[in-house]
C-alpha cells in the first residue's frame, strides 16, 4: 500500500461525511507535518502487511554460526541490521513486529474507543443519575496511573499478548469517555438539535446522526494519538515481561526485554527496535496533530 | 371549528437551581415563566415581546414542548398538549414548527440542505423517497433559493439564506402553527425586510398561524395582528397591534415605546423618554407583588409592592396587568423625575443569585 493508496481510502472514507471532513481533509494535506505522518504510518502499514514477503529470512529461525563467536554480530550484507543473541536476522524480526505493534494499537484503541464511546455518549445524553454513575467510576479509574492499571489487569488475566492489548485499552476508556461526554454536553444544547427534536426525530437518531457527528472530532484525534501511546505502553509492558511468554514472539517490547544483557556488547540489538518504536509513534503523532489542527473549528473555512 | 388554534393557561416554566458535589440539591428556581395565559388565534400573528432573558423564547419553546412546562396547561387545537409523551406527541409535532434566532446554530453543518428541509418529511413519513427529493426543492424554490441548494452544505450560505433555510425546514411538515423566535434579530437590517416579507407571504399561502417572538418594536408592529408584552416571565400587555403603539396601557410598554427613535427630529427631541432605572431584576427572586414596581416610574405606595396585577382587559381586546391602569391613561398619576444620573440607578432591591436566564 503506498502513500497515494492510503491517501485515498482516507479521502474515501471522509470525503462522503459532508464539506467539514472535505475541508479538513484539504487542510491536512498542506500540512507537511502531516505528509510526514502519513508517510511513517504508510511504511509502517506497508510493512505489516507485506512483511512475509520482504523479510529475507524467518523471524524465528537461528543460524547459530552468527553466535558461534560470542554475541553478537553487528550489521553485514547478509544480515543488514545484524542479528540477536540466539542468532536471529534482526532486519526480519523488526518487520515481523511491525505487525504485532499495528494489531495492538488498533485493537487496544479500538477496545477503549468502542467502550469509552458508549458509556460516553450515555452520561453526555441522558445526563442525571448515569453521568454521575459512569464519570465518577471513570475518576476512579483515571485516578490510577495508567501503566499500574494496565499492570494490575494483566495481573489478573494472566500474562499474553491479548490480555495486555485488554488492558491497555481499558487504561483508555475514560480518556475517551471523557472526552466525547464534554463534546456532546457542548453539542446537545445546539439549536439544531432543538430544531430535529421540534420536527420528533427520535432520541437515538438525535444522538447518532445530530450530536455524535459533530462531537466525534476531538475523539478522533485523541484516537490517533492514543494509537501512538498504546504502542509504547505496550511496549512497555512488553518490557516488564507481561507480554507474550513465547520467546520467538518477534514483538518489539519483549525484543528490547531481551538483549538488556547486552546493551554494551551489542547496542544495536536495543537500538533497532527502539527506533522502530519511535518511526511508528511519531508518525501517529504527527498524523494525530495533524488532525487537530486540520479539524479545529477555529481554523474551519481558512486556507 | 374554533377559533383558538394554541390555548396557555397559567403557564409556569421553572428552571431548577441545583448544587452539590455529590449529591445535587434543589436550592431554588429560575421562574422565567410564571403564570402566563395566553391564546393564539387561527390565522393571526401573535407578537411576542420583552427584553432578553423576560422568558419569550422559553414561552414558544414549552409551546412546542421542547421544555417541559412545571404547571399550567396547553392546549393545541382543542387537544390538551401538556402531559402528552413524546411517542403521543410526535403525530402533533407536524403540525407546529419552529424558525430558529440563529441561522448558524440551528442547522447541522454536517448535513447537506437537502437532508436539512428533508429530514421532517422522513420521520413523519409524508412523502417516498424520490418524491421527496422534489418536494425539497419545491420548497427551496418557495422561500427563493436556487435549486442547486440541496446538494450543498450550510457553511456555504450567508446567514439570510440560511434563514430561508431554517424556515424551509419548518415548512416541510405543513404546519398550521409556526413560532418564529426572533427570526430576523439576527440578520442586516436589508435581509430582515426581505424575510419578514417571505414569512408574510408564506402565511397567506399555506394559511399559517405565527407565533412571532422579538425584541424589535417595529418588525412586530409590522407583521402582528396582536402584540403581548412581556416582562420577568409574566404578560403585562396585550392588544390589537396598532392600539399598542398609539396608546399603551401598560407603564412598561409606556417606557418601552418612548424608547423608540422616531425619524422625525423636531418630535425626536421635543419628547420625553423616560429612562428606565436599573436592571431586570433576577427571575430566580422576582420582586413581590407587582414585578415591575421596582423599576416604574408611576410606582404607587404600597399596594404595587403587595399586590400581583392581574391581567385584565381595559377596552374590547386591549388588557393590561397594572392597578393603576386607568389613572394614568387619564393622566391622575404621573410619571416620577427620573433619577439625575441615568447609570446611578438604586441598587436592585435583592441581592440575587447570579444565575443567567435562559432564554
Amino acid at each position: 500500500m503506498s502513500l497515494a493508496e492510503i491517501e485515498a481510502y482516507v479521502e474515501e472514507e471522509l470525503a462522503p461525511q459532508g464539506g467539514l471532513w472535505r475541508d479538513a481533509w484539504r487542510r491536512l494535506r498542506r500540512n507537511p507535518g502531516a505528509l510526514v505522518g502519513f508517510g511513517l504510518v504508510g511504511l509502517f502499514v506497508f510493512i505489516a502487511i507485506f512483511a512475509p514477503v520482504i523479510s529475507p529470512y524467518d523471524p524465528r529461525a537461528q543460524n547459530l554460526l552468527l553466535v558461534a563467536h560470542g554475541c553478537c554480530q553487528g550489521p553485514t550484507w547478509a544480515h543488514p541490521l545484524g542479528a540477536d543473541q540466539l542468532g536471529r536476522d534482526e532486519l526480519s524480526r523488526i518487520f515481523y513486529g511491525a505487525r504485532f505493534s499495528l494489531v495492538i494499537g488498533v485493537v487496544s484503541v479500538s477496545v477503549g474507543l468502542s467502550i469509552g464511546l458508549v458509556l460516553g455518549s450515555i452520561a453526555g445524553y441522558l445526563g442525571g443519575v448515569a453521568d454521575t454513575v459512569i464519570m465518577r467510576t471513570m475518576d476512579v479509574m483515571l485516578s490510577i496511573p495508567g501503566l499500574l492499571l494496565a499492570i494490575g489487569i494483566v495481573a489478573a488475566l494472566g500474562p499474553g499478548l491479548w490480555q495486555i492489548m485488554i488492558a491497555v485499552g481499558t487504561t483508555n476508556v475514560p480518556i475517551f469517555a471523557r472526552l466525547l461526554r464534554g463534546s456532546i454536553l457542548s453539542q446537545k444544547e445546539n439549536d439544531f438539535v432543538l430544531a430535529a427534536r421540534s420536527v420528533g426525530v427520535p432520541r437515538r437518531s438525535i444522538l447518532v446522526s445530530h450530536i455524535l457527528p459533530n462531537a466525534i472530532s476531538p475523539v478522533i484525534v485523541q484516537g490517533t494519538l492514543a494509537l501512538a501511546t498504546a504502542i509504547i505502553d505496550v511496549a512497555g509492558l512488553g518490557f516488564l515481561g507481561l507480554g507474550p511468554q513465547d520467546p520467538g514472539t518477534p514483538e518489539w517490547g519483549t525484543m528490547l526485554t531481551q538483549v538488556d544483557r547486552y546493551l554494551q556488547s551489542a547496542p544495536f540489538l536495543a537500538i533497532v527496535p527502539g527506533v522502530a518504536i519511535v518511526i511508528s509513534v511519531l508518525g501517529f503523532n504527527l498524523i494525530g496533530d495533524g488532525l487537530r489542527e486540520a479539524l479545529d473549528p477555529k481554523l474551519r473555512g481558512r486556507a | 371549528m374554533s377559533d383558538a388554534l394554541v390555548e396557555v393557561e397559567d403557564l409556569r416554566v421553572w428552571f431548577p437551581i441545583k448544587s452539590g458535589v455529590v449529591l445535587d440539591r434543589h436550592v431554588g428556581d429560575v421562574k422565567a415563566v410564571d403564570g402566563v395565559s395566553l391564546t393564539v388565534r387561527r390565522g393571526e400573528t401573535l407578537g411576542l415581546v420583552g427584553e432578553s432573558g423576560c422568558g419569550k423564547s422559553t414561552i414558544g419553546r414549552t409551546l412546542l414542548r421542547l421544555y417541559e412546562p412545571t404547571g399550567g396547561r396547553i392546549v393545541f387545537d382543542g387537544q390538551e398538549i401538556t402531559k402528552l409523551g413524546e411517542a403521543e406527541l410526535r403525530p402533533l409535532r407536524s403540525r407546529m414548527q419552529m424558525i430558529f434566532q440563529d441561522p448558524f446554530a440551528s442547522l447541522n453543518p454536517r448535513h447537506s440542505i437537502g437532508r436539512i428541509v428533508g429530514e421532517p418529511m422522513r420521520v413523519h413519513g409524508i412523502t417516498g423517497r424520490a418524491s421527496t427529493d422534489t418536494r425539497v426543492r419545491e420548497l427551496l424554490d418557495r422561500v427563493g433559493l436556487p435549486s442547486d441548494a440541496a446538494t450543498r452544505y450550510p457553511h456555504e450560505f450567508s446567514g439570510g439564506q440560511r434563514q430561508r433555510i431554517g424556515i424551509a425546514r419548518a415548512l416541510a411538515v405543513n404546519p398550521d402553527f409556526v413560532v418564529c423566535d426572533e427570526p430576523v434579530s439576527a440578520l442586516d437590517v436589508s435581509i430582515q425586510a426581505q424575510i419578514v416579507n417571505l414569512l408574510e407571504a408564506l402565511q397567506e399561502d399555506f394559511r399559517l398561524t405565527y407565533l412571532f417572538i422579538a425584541h424589535d418594536l417595529a418588525v412586530v408592529r409590522h407583521i402582528s395582528t396582536r402584540i403581548a408584552v412581556m416582562y420577568l416571565g409574566s404578560l403585562v400587555e396585550l392588544s390589537p397591534a396598532d392600539e399598542l403603539y398609539t396608546s399603551p396601557l401598560h407603564p412598561y410598554t409606556i417606557s418601552l415605546l418612548s424608547a423608540v427613535p422616531i425619524p422625525d427630529p423636531t418630535v425626536e427631541r421635543q419628547r420625553e423618554a423616560i429612562l428606565l432605572s436599573g436592571d431586570v431584576p433576577s427571575p430566580a427572586n422576582p420582586p413581590s407583588g407587582c414585578r415591575f414596581h421596582t423599576r416604574c416610574p408611576y410606582v404607587q405606595p404600597t399596594r404595587c409592592r403587595d399586590e400581583v396585577p392581574t391581567l385584565r382587559f381595559l377596552d374590547g381586546e386591549h388588557a393590561a396587568a397594572c392597578h393603576w391602569a386607568e389613572q394614568i391613561r387619564t393622566g391622575q398619576i404621573q410619571a416620577a423625575e427620573p433619577p439625575p444620573a441615568v447609570d446611578v440607578g438604586p441598587p436592585p432591591p435583592e441581592p440575587a443569585p447570579p444565575v443567567p436566564p435562559p432564554d
